[in-house]
């Protein structure tokens, strides 16, 4: 009982890489709402639901941060009319599949917990697909990994399984 | 030239000062598919592509990209196939005056960084990295616009008027026009961007390079007609009396390496100003430096 897929959450949500960077952040919005939890990342699935990539808050604010923001930080003055307009302009004409990170590290579901700790740390990755034959089967978050341990770790725990 | 007289504002300023420390490099066996995302994800104009053994070999940057479009190379090819070989370097020690003859005579925008003792890749340079130097210098400066409320007795006419850079041809095309002319037009006139016009002659976008690297990322046959990858529908532009420092705070703030011009109404395009531009008059913003820069190239 100390395996990914004891701990991973099997409801989780999708991209599709041909969406738009502008529709991929309104799905961020969207599902943050609806689980009542922010999400700061999100899978990217072919049409036959095949991992292909990871959209994560950080590939978001890539596309966001200013080229110049060494000028930026002289500037007092930045209040620019249309500044977000054409960011959100931007947003249409990007896809999620030209910004996503697609070396995505994944785990197995009989990976240890141990382990995954040990990847997250080393990786600095906050979530790791759970991935079988090619089809992700849920998502391991490092906040659901810390309280599992914390729930084991606890002095006033129950007995250990 | 002796060096008295080629004394300017950016004599004593090193590369140290406005490169940027961020290298974004590639396997040279990698796809330019991939490159392309990393252009994409980093907002950069090029890659760095590494050998095997990790050491810098050549860069692949948009216009390599959009060649490769042209010549109808598949998406799946190496970066080696493209790239541009060798690499050119700088060090961190060296002025920028040199750095922007270098960039000059080798007809290169950017120059990679090596520390000198050991060549180790350390920036990379290029010329919107060095106008934000010169922007910075503006900033400080008492003559600068932002200044102004305390210098009310100064002479506005000392300023750098976008029309004195900027490029007074314009290359446009209309929507129905195909790609593969618009990327012959941007090589032949090396320009980053092209004005799209309607039926009308009205302005009504632009296509980048980057748009064009993406339509190639997604499979767009070079045969489409420009309105079918436009992704703008407005063109970003200044007035040509407009003052230089202020187009570059434009620029800077909207990310963008270029602004059309236009004369008596936003319609009549005739000018493209770009930080490249603002860049080679090696100057601030205003005469006060530029009386003592070596030339307008």
């Amino acid at each position: 009982m100390f395996r990914a897929r004891d701990i991973m959450e099997t409801k989780f949500h999708t991209l599709s890489p041909h969406m738009t960077v502008a529709e991929a952040i309104e799905r961020f919005k969207q599902v943050s709402e609806e689980k009542q939890r922010r999400v700061f990342g999100m899978i990217v699935e072919d049409e036959v639901g095949r991992l292909i990539g990871m959209l994560s808050m950080y590939d978001l604010l890539l596309l966001v941060r200013p080229k110049h923001a060494q000028v930026w930080g002289i500037m007092t003055d930045i209040e620019v009319s249309g500044l977000f307009e054409v960011l959100a302009e931007r947003a249409q004409a990007v896809r999620v599949e030209d910004i996503m990170t697609t070396d995505v590290i994944t785990v197995a579901p009989d990976t240890h917990v141990l382990h995954i700790l040990d990847i997250m740390i080393k990786k600095h990755v906050r979530r790791l697909p759970v991935v079988s034959d090619g089809v992700v089967e849920g998502m391991v978050y490092l906040s659901d990994l810390f309280y599992f341990l914390v729930e084991k770790l606890s002095p006033t725990r129950g007995p250990v399984e | 030239m002796g060096e008295a007289s080629r004394k300017s504002i950016l004599s004593d300023a090193t590369v140290k000062e406005a490169m940027r420390a961020q290298i974004v490099s590639l396997p040279a066996n990698s796809p330019i598919s991939h490159g392309i995302r990393h252009l994409i994800k980093y907002k950069i104009n090029a890659v760095l592509v590494r050998g095997e053994d990790g050491s810098p070999v050549g860069v692949v940057s948009k216009t390599d990209i959009v060649g490769a479009y042209y010549a109808g190379i598949p998406i799946d090819a190496p970066l080696a196939h493209i790239m541009v070989s060798p690499p050119l370097f700088c060090t961190l020690g060296d002025s920028l005056e040199s750095v922007l003859d270098t960039m000059r005579n080798q007809r290169v925008y950017r120059l990679y960084v090596r520390e000198e003792s050991d060549d180790s890749v350390v920036g990379v340079v290029a010329y919107p990295d060095i106008v934000g130097l010169l922007y910075g210098y503006c900033r400080n400066c008492d003559r600068s616009v932002m200044n102004r409320k305390k210098n009310l007795q100064d002479n506005v006419e000392l300023r750098i008027k976008v029309k004195e850079v900027m490029r007074g041809s314009v290359v446009w095309f209309y929507d129905q026009d195909d790609l593969f002319r618009i990327m012959e037009a941007i090589s032949e006139h090396r320009c980053g961007t092209v004005l799209v016009k309607n039926r009308e002659e009205i302005p009504i976008s632009v296509i980048s390079k980057t748009d064009l690297i993406l339509a190639y990322a997604r499979g767009v046959p070079s045969e489409t007609i420009a309105g079918h990858i436009l992704s703008s529908s407005r063109v970003i532009s200044c007035e040509e009396s407009t003052l230089l420092e202020d187009a570059i705070r434009k620029m800077i703030l909207t990310d963008l390496q270029r602004l059309f011009v236009w004369s008596e109404a936003t319609e009549n395009v005739v000018g493209v100003i770009s930080l490249s531009d603002a860049a080679r008059i090696r100057s601030g913003s205003c005469h006060a430096c530029i009386s003592s820069r070596i030339r307008v190239e």
